[in-house]
């Protein structure tokens, strides 16, 4: 009787040993299958229309194009309105980042010391706007299934603004539909919601809505004429195409 | 009026519980009522440069801006930037802070050869720790105009952590959950908390403990005074009681009709417990003084004569108060005045009906030894010391007259040194870690009283922010301004790190784009107004001195009215704005409160005694008290305030009961048996008792505060001390030597009329 009580323990210990570990491979899996959805294409182009709300509801629409080869070159130029048009921001491998002011007629090197900072009035940090894969920057842990989604629990692996961010994945296609965000203080502080839309072998986010729940001021940033995996030349990312 | 009495007596058990339920009542409503010590909130919107304060504080968080200053050897040492940006932190994820700078998140523009850094002066996640960038990062700061005496003092000893709330956040529950937690942390350096949220939740900690605290002594002073002065436990209590009650009616309605205790109203219960007693303590002097074995008869007697000087006594104490609703700039004095003549009203309410009725209810049997005891009271103040001074002033009317007139000289020199204060930190006793702290941070920097100059127009355009910059550098030519802060600066730098040298451009096109790269930084709300019509240029006042503000108020307006056109429009407000609109209102205000007060009172008096004259008399006494009272104040320096402000208004209301009651006693006496000297002695000995009684109450009630931690509340209790004591005394001796001589010289021309008759 007792020897069986032992074994039944040790069965019990072992298998919920097992599960955990089984759920803890599943967290890491589930969240490097979003990084690839997100992030395996070779380059992009299209349309991005930014539309800042604030508090009162009002809107005020920006409009760019945006090329992007791997993860880490990226042009980013405004169109519209016409006092922003043609400011540019390139950014290449290893945090280098130049902008062009046309009312200026020439760039400069910018340095953002701090990633946290948002980028040019968005409600998206610039660490928001790079494509640093999740898994490299967060260590998951699935804390629940829905229905129709996992949801994991992230947590930074390097010192961060957040304490965590909880993110729910799609169970079929593994792309984001909601990120929350949690400050240091444990109050929820940023939420993302994802519109995904299937475009030939990619999933584009077709719309991220970020809201600053603090100060109550949302942007949605607005994805169209995409086209994957064109063969971009590293040309179109050097500091002579932005300044064109 | 018997039949008023009849009434009262025959429905004493209603009246006595109908007052005890509406007591419990608005006892019960107590409970809601809230504290408020926010003397922003008080500014009148009437008033332009309040109304715009208001407004400002609103739109870019500047008027909820806190401090919490760290001192140390030297800021830059490794742990001490550390510490910095624990506190930092900790600020930052409180519940209803806006923003929080300091050496550790603030925005940094550095420009070099090969490019432009908009970020933060320090890594938060990488802070400087080895000699050598501390050292650098020590010196570039301190370079910088931007960081040297805004958060980092002068010498490097100290450092500032500055934070705005949300216009919608609780100010005293967020700065005293920040107080908390900061000192929670245990930081090892010199902590200092300061700015107006700060020293708001500290006034707010301070009425609370003054209120829980004064209120039982001030209660025990007046019972002690009370049962020595009259022998007898119910007349000791009864006038007690009924203040007590209506203090209890009173903060009841407050809370019903949705006011607020703030500074100056929380003195409601003290000056309410000394002036609601005196009704009380006149109609139980009156019903001991009118010996009749028959009960009823005795109380209907004293009510008969009573009941006019009381209710006389209550009007005009009640427009001494009702005076600040028309004289004064601050919506909390307002209030105070209406509601102490609401609760003055209600005292003299229940001094004519709980009090005659209570009495009947409560105390039938033992009449007989309350006559015994009253016979024996007779000779003890009276005899003792009031009828020597009546057959004294009889001897020497001239004299005495003279006396007078010569101490009122002497005040009347003491008047021209009367000075204002109206600086917060000044509320606070000398050794309050509160005042401390705004010394400090006006020694290191520059003062925590915020300026604003609101710049109305096209903020993108490079005419609005070239003025902007001109009226900073006209701002620090001010010996007590040295930081001063614009989007305009920002624009600056960006352009400067553009490579185009530290100026505005002259293209609004550049402007523009340097804009698009300020765009979400935390500190534009701050700066700027979401649709760019708005700007502030946010400085320090480091002095509180009146002449200095006024001098800096009057220098901007020339700057401003030179300065202001169609596309861009200046105004100033801020701290200083008001404290000099405060400054010249306390003296306006007590000017017009107190011209209110003494011509209504002459008024009433006159048209009740149907003198016009006696309204005049009336008024002679408490005249000279407050000559007395403001000569005091310039003598010992003790300055007009919005505590301090009050006192010759009550001064004059409660002082002007003296004279009412000398003037009507005498007026009875005189019909009674003709003679004006025994009139006035008959005064003296009667009325003379209940005033001096009622002068050394009232006086020790108010003579408590001087145990309050709140400086202006001490002023105010002992200057109400005085004035009782100089209206009591004038009351009893300049106004019957007034009323002889004026009989005498009455008696003289009758006397001619005589002979003259005779002879013809």
């Amino acid at each position: 009787m007792k020897t069986n009580f032992r074994t039944a323990v040790l069965t019990v210990l072992i298998g919920a040993g097992t599960v955990c570990s089984a759920v803890a491979q599943d967290a890491t899996t589930i969240l490097q299958k979003m990084d690839e959805v997100m992030y395996s294409q070779k380059d992009m182009t299209g349309k991005n229309k930014i539309i800042l709300i604030d508090k009162a509801g009002k809107q005020e629409i920006r409009e760019a194009t945006i090329q992007q080869k791997g993860t880490d070159k990226r042009m980013f130029r405004f169109t519209a309105p016409a006092s922003q048009a043609g400011i540019a921001f390139l950014s290449l491998p290893g945090d280098v980042m130049y902008m062009y002011l046309p009312a200026f007629g020439r760039e400069r090197r910018i340095a953002s010391s701090a990633k946290n900072q948002n980028f040019a009035g968005t409600d998206f940090s610039y660490e928001d706007m790079e494509s640093v894969p999740f898994s490299q920057k967060y260590t998951p842990k699935l804390i629940k299934t829905e229905t129709d989604a996992f949801v994991l629990e992230l947590t930074p692996k390097v010192r961060s603004d957040f304490s965590k961010v909880t993110v729910s994945i799609h169970k079929e296609h593994f792309y984001p539909i909601l990120m929350e965000y949690y400050d240091r203080g444990g109050n929820k502080v940023k939420e993302a919601k994802y519109t995904f839309k299937k475009i030939g072998n990619y999933w584009n986010p077709a719309e991220i809505e970020m809201t600053d729940l603090k100060k109550g001021h949302t942007t949605k940033m607005q994805m169209t004429d995409v086209k994957y995996d064109t063969g971009l030349s590293d040309d179109a990312f050097t500091v002579r195409a932005l300044v064109q | 009026m018997n039949k008023f009495a009849e009434y009262v007596i025959k429905r004493r058990w209603l009246i006595v519980t109908a007052i005890l339920l509406i007591t419990i009542f608005f006892g019960y409503q107590i409970t809601n009522l809230q504290i408020n010590s926010d003397i922003i909130t008080s500014l009148p919107d009437d008033d332009p440069a309040a109304k715009l304060f208001k407004e400002i504080g609103t739109e870019f968080g500047g008027n909820d801006m806190g401090m919490i200053v760290l001192e140390t050897n030297d800021i830059f040492d490794a742990e001490v930037i550390d510490h910095i940006r624990i506190i930092t932190d900790s600020v930052r994820f409180t519940q209803g802070v806006s923003s929080v700078t300091s050496l550790t998140n603030i925005l940094d523009i550095k420009s070099s050869e090969w490019g432009i850094e908009i970020g933060k002066l320090v890594d938060e996640y990488d802070l400087p720790t080895t000699r050598e960038e501390l050292d650098s990062l020590k010196a570039y700061v301190l370079s910088k105009e931007m960081y040297k005496g805004a958060i980092v003092s002068d010498n490097a000893t100290a450092s500032a952590i500055l934070f705005t709330l949300l216009p919608d956040a609780d100010n005293q529950v967020v700065a005293k959950e920040i107080k908390t937690k900061v000192e929670k942390l245990d930081i090892p350096e010199k902590l200092y908390f300061g700015g107006l949220p700060m020293m708001m939740n500290e006034i707010n900690n301070l009425i609370i403990s003054d209120i829980v605290r004064l209120i039982p002594i001030i209660f025990i002073v007046l019972l002690v005074i009370l049962w020595l002065s009259f022998r007898s436990f119910r007349n000791a209590l009864l006038p007690l009681l009924t203040a007590g009650i209506s203090v209890i009616w009173t903060l009841g309605i407050m809370s019903v009709t949705g006011y607020e205790l703030t500074i100056i109203t929380n003195i409601i219960p003290v000056v309410l417990l000394a002036v609601g007693s005196a009704y009380t303590i006149h109609v139980l002097n009156s019903v001991s003084h009118t010996l009749n074995h028959d009960k009823r008869q005795a109380v209907i007697k004293a009510l008969g004569y009573v009941t006019i000087p009381v209710i006389l006594a209550a009007l005009t104490t009640a427009i001494g108060f009702i005076s600040f609703v028309f004289g004064s700039y601050l919506l909390m004095i307002k209030d105070f005045g209406i509601f102490t003549a609401a609760g003055t009203l209600i005292a003299l309410l229940l001094s004519l009906t709980f009090v005659p009725a209570f009495i009947f209810v409560f105390s039938n049997k033992n009449s007989n030894k309350n006559e015994v005891d009253n016979e024996e009271k007779k000779t003890f103040l009276t005899h003792r010391i009031l009828l020597p001074l009546s057959r004294l002033l009889f001897k020497h009317p001239k004299y005495t007259l003279g006396a007078w007139i010569l101490l009122l000289l002497i005040f009347i020199i003491g008047i021209f040194q009367l000075e204002t204060s109206v600086n917060m930190a000044d509320y606070f006793k000398r050794d309050n870690p509160t005042r401390v702290a705004e010394e400090m941070m006006q020694e290191k920097f520059g003062g925590s009283l915020p300026i604003f100059v609101v710049f109305k127009g096209d903020m993108q355009s490079p005419e609005v922010l070239q003025m902007m910059i001109k009226t900073e550098n006209f701002l620090k030519d001010d010996p007590n301004v040295s930081v001063a802060q614009s989007v305009a600066d920002l624009i600056e730098q960006m352009n400067d790190a553009m490579g185009e040298g530290r100026r505005i451009p002259d293209d609004k096109a550049k402007i523009e784009q340097l804009w698009f790269l300020l765009e979400g930084q935390e500190v534009m709300p701050q700066l700027v107004n979401d649709d760019l019509t708005k700007g502030v240029i946010q400085s320090k006042f480091a002095s509180v001195d009146s002449k200095d503000i006024e001098a800096f108020t009057e220098k901007m307006n020339r700057f401003m009215a030179e300065n202001n056109n169609a596309n861009c429009q200046i105004e100033l407000t801020g701290m200083p704005s008001v404290y000099v609109k405060l400054n010249s209102s306390l003296i306006n205000s007590q000017y017009n409160s107190l011209l209110i007060a003494i011509i209504m009172v002459v008024l009433i008096v006159g048209a009740i005694l149907q003198s016009f004259l006696k309204g005049i008399y009336a008024a002679i006494p408490v005249i000279a008290t407050i000559v007395v009272l403001f000569g005091f104040m310039g003598v010992t320096g003790i300055p007009l305030d919005i505590a301090t402000v009050l006192v010759a208004s009550i001064a004059l209301g409660i002082g002007i009961d003296y004279a009412i009651h000398v003037i009507t006693g005498f007026n009875h006496y005189l019909t009674e048996n003709g003679d004006a000297e025994k009139s006035i002695e008959s005064v003296i000995l009667s009325s003379g008792k209940a005033i001096v009684i009622n002068v050394f109450s009232v006086s020790a009630g108010f003579l408590v505060l001087l145990f309050s931690q709140i400086v202006p509340l001490q002023n105010f209790g002992l200057l109400v001390a005085i004035s009782m004591f100089g209206s009591g005394f004038g009351a009893l001796t300049l106004l019957p030597i007034i009323l002889i001589l004026v009989n005498r010289k009455r008696k003289i021309t009758a006397n001619n009329h005589q002979h003259l008759n005779l002879k013809k």
